[in-house]
């Protein structure tokens, strides 16, 4: 019995002794790394309701979760890729495009399920080339996306003309960019639905499973007898699979698509995701976390546009905030690995 | 009376509790080609760090012609030490003279003055007697050239002292009498050269003295005229022949053979056939870096082979292994030499980490079965003995023994066929490395066909039926029974003939 101890005792590493001042400077960063985007979101919130003037309403609010939806939607099928650890996906931009475009040039053409259909065979070709050339090739994310971005977009200029598509002011998608359940616009709740389904394909199913473990180890990952290629594909198809929606929604709030419709996708997309929490280094990060820096970004901008800050400062005050989250991520990550 | 060139007084230093240096001192006189001997971990690099001043000793003091100097890389370097690094310092992009250069490129108000530069290395060049264009990248050159040029850099630097890390271990025989020539040219000049090597012939061949280190303890310090490579050898090793044979293996009978590698060959091995059968433990015995890791990712798939053919036979049924999956599909289990970025996710739990290499047969729908997967992996871990086995722990929050049980643990819920292990106790305490001995026997007991690289010959020799000796990616011999011990797998290892055959 007594060995039993002594053992027990010795299994567990010892934390150095020399350690312990350093380590509470050093958990603060930590804690902010994991936690930060809570506490924010929760002091913005509040500074908004009580000293932002209109921020308070039921208007307002959905309002911000019903312009918030096509970025966010595609943020959280991204935040599969960027689990996967040092990978992003660019070519959100030419996806979100390319779906929204299809959805209502087709449809004007053929009808909504022939759209449906193609929409999604350009989504899955894609999801394909991007994963395979990243995944089994082992090609740099960032410049196979962007060629990714470069070709999709050329693609849809030369078959859309360049020209915007209009939708019929009666149609499908015209209603389903107007409609609400109850209060929350039909936009705002298909992003609730993807961060369901999506938080169960990550938390709960093999796959995300590997998608989490890759990103943490991949080394491990591949020595436990996995094709890593396919789970860094699988990511990518994701991904595509989320900007395909995201252009849905986007198109029918307007009910016009047009091949730029989606500019600025890739990096606001981004930002929501390093934002709440999900780090860029793999393995660290979650689905509603990506939610919730949705949240935070749109509510941010929602504030300042409110307090009539001018869109130039609006853009500064963004891109500050994702080299902050970033640093921090990377502090955090340091603080970690001691 | 001459003055030692170099002198190192008492010199200690720890690791973590452990005495990496225990009091040793040294001194080289000008002109002396001085060895270094020692098994792996025997302290050889740590002191030659301390030397050259990259590594601070916790006691004890370097002297310079009979000075004592500071310890820092700059002053060691200023006093004329030199070290010829184990690993290659070079910069593959730059070029052969650049490279020489490093670090004292010759420069006027900030510029490089290239052509002096070039002049100064093509100088050294044929000091040290070897041909190659100036303006060659290093990636270009083959790895004897850039074994030379990194010397050439050191020589440069016009040392009263050099020191030499293992600079055969990736030499043909052809390359590696070049450079012992050359040493002895060097030395001739008056040079004082120290001569770390696990190779025997070669220190018998060009040193006058030897220094032998065994845990970290000067344990000879001869001329070479009084020594034997026998000799040698045993005060290498140290060990009376204190093992337990009563903890050794007993011999059984072999099973059907379940793997067959024939004609191994990949960077590092040289063309290998290996055997192990149901039932048997195979022991890779050798130095660090002989191949033996290299070899293995070779047979499993986990790198690339250029030549060979690898199957395994389970139950009758025999398939061919064309890489990595489909070993692991064939029943391979593979516990790496680097448990923490190989074998685990140190940030997963112990829970996911057994989790990964099973999740079709714990999870066949795909979707994670919560309740089943901890109860898995809670079986597993105390079967392995990981204390406590609490499954929802991170398993970086575990010590070194603990986290190679759960390597373990991870593979043994597919009741492997065939499980390699690499260095299985490395860093691992005494207790933990009982266990884990205990453990392999069973698995071999149950028969399963087990291989295990290990540098630690006591524990080679009590787990293994078979040893194979490897050396410079080839297997110098096999020992088995009574013929293998410490000694007959060392002299092997270093490259003596086998004693008494």
């Amino acid at each position: 019995m007594a060995k039993e101890t002594f053992t027990q005792a010795m299994s567990v590493a010892p934390e150095p002794q020399d350690a312990k001042n350093e380590k509470q400077k050093t958990s603060f960063i930590a804690f902010i790394a994991d936690k930060g985007i809570f506490v924010f979101t929760i002091v913005l919130v509040l500074t908004a309701v009580f000293f932002v003037d209109g921020f308070a309403s039921l208007q307002n609010v959905t309002d911000v979760f019903h312009r918030a939806a096509p970025i966010g939607i595609v943020a959280l099928g991204m935040t599969f890729v960027v689990i996967t650890g040092n990978y992003l996906d660019l070519s959100v931009v030419a996806q979100a495009a390319a779906a929204g475009v299809i959805l209502i040039a087709v449809s004007n053409a053929y009808n909504l399920i022939v759209a449906f259909a193609v929409a999604f065979v350009v989504a899955i070709v894609f999801g394909l080339v991007n994963g395979i050339a990243v995944g089994y090739f082992k090609a740099n994310a960032v410049i196979v996306t962007l060629a990714t971005t470069y070709i999709g977009l050329g693609l849809l200029r030369l078959l859309s003309g360049g020209s915007q598509v209009f939708g019929p002011a009666d149609g499908p998608i015209a209603t389903f960019g107007t409609s609400k359940l109850g209060p929350f616009p039909y936009s705002a709740v298909v992003l609730v639905v993807v961060t369901l389904i999506l938080t169960f394909v990550l938390t709960k199913t093999n796959f995300g499973f590997m998608i989490r473990s890759f990103g943490t180890n991949s080394s491990a990952t591949r020595l436990a007898g996995t094709n890593t290629g396919l789970i860094v594909i699988g990511a990518f198809l994701v991904t595509s699979m989320a900007a395909m929606f995201g252009g849905f929604v986007l198109a029918a709030f307007s009910n016009t698509a047009v091949s730029n419709m989606a500019s600025g996708f890739d990096f606001e997309a981004l930002a929501a995701i390093i934002v709440g929490g999900t780090s860029v280094f793999g393995g660290k990060g979650s689905v509603p976390r990506t939610l919730l820096g949705v949240v935070f970004v749109s509510i941010l901008s929602n504030v300042l546009v409110l307090v009539q800050v001018s869109y130039g400062l609006q853009q500064v005050a963004i891109g500050s905030l994702i080299v902050l989250a970033v640093t921090v991520d990377a502090l955090g990550r340091r603080v970690s690995k001691k | 009376m001459t003055i030692p060139v170099i002198e190192a007084r008492n010199i200690v230093k720890s690791f973590g509790g452990v005495r990496a240096v225990d009091t040793v001192s040294v001194s080289v006189m000008p002109g002396e080609i001085h060895a270094v001997i020692g098994e792996n971990g025997a302290g050889k690099s740590t002191l030659m760090r301390i030397l050259a001043g990259v590594e601070t000793p916790d006691s004890g003091s370097v002297l310079i012609d009979g000075t004592e100097i500071e310890n820092s890389a700059r002053d060691s370097i200023d006093a004329g030490i030199s070290l010829v690094h184990q690993e290659l310092s070079l910069i593959p992009e730059m070029t052969v003279a650049e490279n020489i250069m490093l670090g004292t490129f010759p420069t006027a108000g900030g510029w490089t003055k290239s052509r002096k530069m070039k002049s100064i290395a093509a100088e050294t060049l044929k000091e040290i007697g070897v041909e190659v264009d100036l303006d060659e990248r290093i990636s270009r050159l083959s790895v004897a050239l850039r074994q030379f040029v990194e010397i050439a850099r050191a020589v440069a630097r016009k040392p009263k002292v050099l020191i030499l890390d293992e600079p055969t271990a990736t030499l043909t025989p052809a390359e590696t009498d070049y450079l012992l020539t050359m040493l002895q040219r060097l030395a001739s000049q008056g040079l004082a050269i120290i001569y770390i090597s696990h190779r025997i012939p070669e220190v018998f061949k060009i040193c006058n003295k030897v220094t032998i280190l065994r845990d970290g303890k000067l344990v000879a310090n001869d001329s070479i005229d009084n020594l034997t490579p026998d000799k040698v050898i045993d005060q290498m090793v140290g060990r009376e022949l204190k093992l337990d044979l009563s903890q050794r293996r007993q011999a059984h009978e072999l099973g059907e053979v379940v793997l067959d590698a024939k004609g191994i060959k990949a960077p590092k091995v040289n063309g290998i056939d290996l055997q192990v059968s149901r039932g048997q433990i195979v022991g890779l015995g050798g130095l660090v870096g002989a191949g033996r890791t290299e070899l293995i990712r070779a047979i499993i798939g986990a790198d690339p082979k250029s030549s060979g053919r690898v199957t395994i036979t389970s139950g009758g049924k025999k398939r061919i292994i064309t890489g990595y999956l489909s070993a692991i599909k064939a029943g391979v289990a593979y516990i790496p030499e680097e448990r923490r970025t190989d074998g685990l996710a140190l940030t997963m739990t112990v829970s996911e980490n057994i989790f990964l290499p099973n999740r079709n047969q714990v999870a066949p729908s795909g979707i994670m079965p919560k309740g089943k997967i901890a109860a898995f992996a809670k079986e597993l871990s105390e079967k392995v003995g990981l204390r406590p086995p609490e499954v929802t722990r991170d398993a970086g929050k575990y010590s070194g023994g603990n986290q190679q049980k759960i390597v373990i643990a991870k593979w043994l819920g597919r009741n492997p066929t065939f499980i390699v292990l690499d260095e299985p106790t490395r860093g691992v305490d005494v207790g933990a490395k009982a266990e884990i001995h205990k453990l392999v026997k069973e698995l071999a007991d149950n028969g399963t066909a087990v291989l295990v690289i290990s540098s630690d010959l006591p524990e080679l020799l009590e787990l293994s039926d078979l040893i194979h000796v490897v050396r410079d990616g080839k297997i110098a011999g096999t020992l088995a029974g009574a013929e293998a011990s410490e000694k007959s797998v060392m002299s092997l290892a270093a490259g003596e003939k086998l004693v008494g055959a």
